[in-house]
């Protein structure tokens, strides 16, 4: 999957206009990052991706990069 | 004790491959039973089934997400011997906010949990599939009494089998099948363990706090399945039993 087609699929999961985020934002100025955001991006994660992200690094993630650093190569450029 | 004893009963259990469905397959084995295993897989049901004590149990692969099909591949399980039960494990668990909510959700939980259910008691109740006494148990879950975030869909699914084990307990009297249901809190199952992998420590630790008896092993849940399909439970008609280790009392 390309980042870009994530990064819009995150859009609509936190129910921002398409092409809000770039990757540098910070989760805790984003208003709708809680935790069922959390939950949610678990299953984006689990149903695009066939991946199951681990808690204990979600929970570490600071930037919305952060996360997609956790998806490794599962996301092209 | 007689009314434990499942000797001489053919009973179906789903979701036999794993977790309460294997574990149940094994209690039910053990107390003389001859266990029909179904799942998907063929090989992880083939060594469900050589695990069991007794037998000779059948593993009997198909995908209960064919609801359609499901009469009549019962029809054709039971085409030698009748079935005295079916234990219906088999389900999916998926956290999903209603943020996320969609039609294919929605289907993919509803049809593997509820409508499965409704099929498999339509297809229990024609005529020679079943034995005169019969018993049908369905797996719900604590989640159908406690509001979860992100599990409402899953909660109403399993809501939905509480109901439908009270409809079908009344409707299936003339046929002499007795229908209840179960409702586990949280089991040590791969499918937990998948959840478990997806929440922080922090989280974890919440959770494992409202199970003032610690989470439960598969076979806690197996040991009440088998006594709703006996004749112990002979007089026992329509019921939920939690199956939580006071769970629902905090």
């Amino acid at each position: 999957m390309r980042r870009e087609d994530f990064l819009r699929d995150m859009d609509e999961l936190l129910e921002l206009d398409p092409g809000t985020l770039t990757g540098r934002e910070a989760l805790a100025d984003l208003a709708s990052w809680d935790s069922l955001a959390v939950i949610s991006f678990i299953a984006l994660t689990d149903e695009k991706l066939d991946t199951v992200i681990d808690g204990e690094s979600l929970a570490k993630a600071a930037t919305v990069q952060n996360l997609l650093d956790l998806l490794g190569d599962r996301l092209a450029a | 004790m007689a009314s434990f004893d499942l000797g001489g009963r053919v009973v179906l259990v789903t979701g036999a491959s794993a977790g309460i469905g294997r574990a149940t397959a094994g209690v039910l084995a053990g107390l003389g039973a001859t266990v029909i295993a179904n799942g998907r897989d063929q090989g992880r049901l083939d060594a469900t089934v050589a695990a069991l004590p007794g037998g000779p149990h059948v593993a009997a692969p198909f995908d209960l997400l064919d609801i359609d099909a499901i009469p009549a591949w019962l029809k054709g399980l039971a085409a030698d011997r009748p079935l005295h039960g079916i234990a219906h494990c088999a389900g999916v668990q998926v956290s999903r906010a209603v943020r996320q909510f969609d039609v294919a959700h929605f289907d993919q939980v509803m049809h593997a949990n509820l409508a499965s259910a409704l099929a498999l008691a339509r297809g229990l109740r024609q005529a020679g599939v079943h034995a005169a006494e019969c018993a049908m148990v369905l797996v719900a879950s604590v989640g159908a009494y406690i509001g979860q975030p992100s599990n409402i869909v899953y909660g109403a699914s399993k809501a939905g089998l509480i109901a439908a084990a009270r409809g079908l307990a009344m409707e299936l009297l003339r046929d002499g099948i007795r229908v209840n249901a179960v409702a586990p809190a949280l089991v040590e199952t791969d499918m937990a363990e998948r959840t478990r992998r997806t929440m922080s420590e922090a989280q974890f630790a919440g959770l494992l706090d409202r199970h003032p008896m610690g989470i439960g092993k598969p076979e806690d849940v197996a040991h009440a399945i088998a006594f709703l399909l006996g004749d112990g439970a002979r007089w026992i008609n329509g019921i939920t039993l939690p199956v939580d280790g006071g769970h629902l009392a905090r």
